[in-house]
């Protein structure tokens, strides 16, 4: 789910090369394809391969696709640790494109085990269902609100593959595939956000063939995901506390809260217009702030520590009528592609297996708080209104009760998978722990702290056993109170 | 035949006979693996750990979120070190002057003067200034970026060129810094087991007037010496392969995950090895041989044998630091064989052909050496060493 909104607001996305050179062999059924490559963004030298699997596997002769992987082998080539697949989230990024991101967090894991990523069909090279035509946003000058059901029957008509077998249970069995025709016997499983949900779902379809399980950031499938409203208001709300807590903070902003509810009035009353300088090309232009540009982008901060820190400075300075550090936040979401979202693949999952399930009366709590309001769901209404639906496989989207070690870990912070959803999934599972950390958002092994936790977790694999002291060093949030930096 | 059984049974008896001698000529397979193991330790020690650091900070009060920073990266005032590392910390002496006017300058947007001074010629420092800087420099971009993008400039034009860098190198490498350790030990392993034996059975057996004696039974010269050659170059071999099997049970001792590294010598790599390594067993103690034959006296043969062991050590080191070598370099003995065992530990393929060629070209030294040798024998001048 992260990010999800700068891409649905098509947000400058560009499709993301990754530098691989492919030998295409002519492609048999269930073939495999593995080389040698770079990748961007890592220097040394990958594996990169396709596998080729059914489009329907009812029926295994028909259409055939292939699937992208990149693996990180481990440096220590002994084969001694269980490889981890890397679950990506959306759903719709595409886990080969992250892989110099992902390589930098699980740095300490790869040393002794090799890291899968794959790309889930309808992403990245695996078929990558972009919506092409949600590009033709500006950043700046242009709002979503006014995007139709049009853009969305537009970016349908791009696609020429059958939709209904781009689901989360179809991508489950290609992954297994994957594991198959690498001969890993069992494998060990980290999914974040979005990948958490697939994570799951592999625990029911195929128990038998994982060792261990990391979940980070849960979205539970008991829970639809999709009801952003009240979970982001919920972080919201700590961002809040978290300032008045902060003494700097406290001092600079000491009316946060009023005021970003007056800039609310005053963006509903109509869009904003300021003249700015372009952010990239140094003209003038004219920035146009919606209601839904406001939220999404200060939506989006509250993800990650790094974006968190500039929302009470950037809500103050646009209160006093200085858009500018909101125009920055703007330009720093743009152009980044390797974490973006497939935005047909996204429609295409959660408009079947999440969106028909929730209620009416659902959609109007969610809506019903002092932050995002309903505009988290807006898109979902538009897109899922005129999106096909297909046939869910629903028994495997049951609580899962999966004897299999799994470390659970929720970021305190967490805008969209917050830590009482971790706890729903902890309460079935029967081998499991559930880590709150306190300094953290969605994603929590950004931190060191936690990827050391997931290290020893998936070399002991006993969720009980784990040494957590590490969490109590965490400090608490901070914020930047002047444009200059803080002290 | 017989005649050649009977000398080289003869040989190898005399080198057995005297179990100290032999067992200090096993040195370097006992000593290889210590050494590689501590070596080892210690490399890992220094890769691994980022030990906490204690700098003379003065003025760290004026900028507390430096002070932070510096302390994520494992940096810390001189105020908490531990009494035990309190005296070494204090002579290292690594001052950071932070200015009382810091957050006036940070919030105005001047350039602030931090000061870093220490003695940047000692080794101990060097790692320590490293981090200190880069922690400082670190922290310096961090706010600049906010600074930019604050100003709502897309932050992204601070960096107009992104280098992706790609490296060729076989992503399966052992660990380089072992397997260079082993290759210059395995060297010196058959230089250095069959020194004594090529000694003895001819500077020695001069000296004791055995040489004599042999040399008046009707066998060639040839032969002698072969029998010579081949007990020398049986003990160096036992010794080479003693050194490969200890050092492979010790670097199993060192956990090298923690580099996230390995090294497993599987049975294709041993075996070339020993194709590598039994030519330059002959070639080392033919050289012995060579020269303890041309000694004068026993004392003679062991000054100038022991300089021929400094070359196992030698020819690596001036490899490594010629960046274009010449091509000959790649079939002359000791370089050759050093420079394929470097690919072969690097996982890199190497030709049975190159294997060949160079052993070819050693074995060919060798037989030069050997003809050499069996021909001086017949010369009463040499055997009984008379000027």
């Amino acid at each position: 789910m992260k990010k999800m909104w700068k891409s649905l607001f098509g947000i400058c996305v560009a499709v993301g090369f990754i530098s691989q050179s492919y030998a295409e062999p002519a492609p048999t059924k269930q073939q495999m394809m593995i080389e040698d490559c770079h990748v961007e963004g890592i220097r040394s030298q990958v594996r990169c391969g396709k596998l080729t699997v059914p489009e329907n596997y009812n029926k295994p002769t028909d259409a055939t696709l292939d699937v992208n992987f990149v693996v990180l082998p481990a440096h220590d080539n002994s084969k001694n640790n269980t490889p981890m697949m890397f679950l990506a989230g959306g759903p719709g990024q595409a886990a080969a494109q992250m892989a110099s991101g992902i390589l930098r967090m699980f740095s300490e894991v790869r040393k002794t085990r090799d890291i899968i990523l794959v790309d889930q069909r309808g992403t990245g090279q695996s078929n990558g269902l972009q919506c092409n035509n949600f590009e033709d946003y500006d950043l700046y000058e242009d709002i979503t609100d006014d995007m139709s059901s049009q853009d969305i029957l537009d970016c349908l008509a791009d696609f020429n593959v059958d939709l209904s077998h781009y689901n989360t249970t179809n991508a489950i069995r290609d992954f297994d595939a994957l594991r198959d025709a690498l001969s890993i016997e069992k494998i060990a499983l980290y999914g974040g956000s979005y990948g958490t949900r697939a994570a799951l779902v592999y625990m029911n379809m195929f128990p038998q063939h994982i060792e261990s399980v990391v979940l980070d950031s849960v979205g539970p499938v008991e829970i639809q995901i999709g009801l952003f409203g009240q979970t982001g208001a919920r972080s919201y709300q700590l961002l809040l506390e978290n300032c008045q807590l902060d003494e700097a903070c406290h001092q600079a902003f000491p009316n946060l809260d009023e005021e970003f509810q007056a800039l609310i009035e005053r963006v509903e009353a109509e869009p904003i217009r300021a003249t700015v300088m372009h952010p990239t090309l140094g003209s003038p232009t004219e920035f146009v702030i919606s209601r839904t540009k406001l939220i999404s982008t200060l939506r989006l901060q509250l993800y990650f520590m790094q974006g968190r820190q500039f929302v009470p400075y950037v809500i103050h300075q646009a209160y006093l009528g200085n858009y500018l550090p909101l125009a920055g936040l703007v330009a720093q979401s743009g152009g980044d592609e390797s974490g973006q979202i497939h935005a047909g693949l996204l429609f295409n999952i959660l408009c079947s297996e999440d969106y028909p399930l929730v209620k009416q009366n659902q959609w109007q709590a969610d809506a019903d708080n002092n932050f995002g309001r309903n505009e988290a769901q807006k898109n979902w209404h538009l897109a899922c209104g005129v999106w096909p639906t297909y046939e869910v496989e629903r028994e495997y989207f049951k609580p899962v009760t999966a004897d299999i070690p799994t470390l659970i870990m929720s970021g305190k912070l967490d805008p969209v998978t917050p830590p009482s959803y971790g706890d729903i999934t902890d309460k079935t599972l029967p081998n499991s722990r559930h880590i709150v950390v306190k300094n953290a958002s969605h994603i929590v092994v950004s931190s060191p702290c936690a990827i050391d936790l997931v290290n020893e977790f998936l070399t002991n694999k006993d969720p009980q056993a784990i040494d957590d002291t590490c969490l109590v060093e965490i400090e608490d949030e901070r914020f930047i109170t002047h444009v200059n930096g803080s002290n | 035949m017989i005649q050649f059984n009977a000398l080289f049974s003869k040989e190898i008896k005399e080198a057995i006979r005297d179990k100290r001698a032999l067992m200090a000529a096993f040195t370097m397979a006992f000593l290889a693996p210590v050494m590689i193991f501590v070596m080892s330790k210690m490399a890992i020690k220094e890769a691994v750990e980022t030990p906490p650091a204690y700098v003379n900070i003065s003025g760290g009060e004026y900028a507390p979120a430096l002070m932070k920073h510096l302390a994520d990266d494992n940096v810390f005032p001189m105020s908490e070190v531990e009494d035990a590392d309190k005296v070494m910390w204090e002579k290292r002496n690594i001052e950071v002057f932070i200015p009382a006017d810091f957050e006036e300058s940070l919030l105005a947007g001047t350039s602030i003067n931090v000061v870093l001074r220490a003695d940047y010629g000692e080794k101990a420092h060097q790692s320590i200034i490293r981090r200190v800087r880069d922690s400082v420099y670190s922290y310096s971009r961090q706010i600049g970026y906010q600074r930019i993008m604050m100003r709502g400039i897309d932050v992204k034009l601070l960096r107009p060129i992104n280098l992706a860098e790609q490296d060729t190198q076989k992503p399966s490498s052992n660990a380089t810094f072992i397997s260079l350790m082993l290759s210059i030990y395995l060297l010196f392993g058959a230089f250095f087991s069959g020194l004594s034996v090529a000694i003895d059975t001819s500077a020695g057996e001069r000296e004791r007037n055995v040489l004599e004696i042999l040399l008046c039974q009707p066998v060639s010269t040839m032969k002698v010496v072969l029998a010579k050659l081949f007990a020398a170059t049986t003990i160096a071999l036992i010794g080479v392969v003693l050194t490969l099997i200890l050092s492979t049970i010790a670097v199993g001792f060192v956990d090298l995950s923690q580099l996230g590294l390995t090294f497993n010598l599987d049975m294709k790599t041993a075996i070339s090895l020993l194709i590598l390594l039994i030519p330059i067993c002959f070639f080392a103690s033919a050289l012995q041989l060579f020269f303890a034959f041309n000694a004068k006296t026993f004392k003679e043969a062991q000054s100038l044998v022991s300089i021929i062991i400094m070359l196992p050590g030698m020819i690596p080191f001036a490899l490594s630091m010629m960046n274009d070598r010449p091509q000959w370099l790649d079939w002359a003995p000791i370089s050759g064989q050093y420079l394929i065992m470097e690919d072969l530990f690097k996982g890199d393929p190497v030709g049975f052909g190159v294997l060949l060629v160079t052993g070819a070209f050693t074995v060919l030294m060798t037989v030069i050496l050997v003809k050499v040798m069996a021909e001086r024998l017949k010369s009463e001048k040499v055997v009984l060493a008379l000027s």
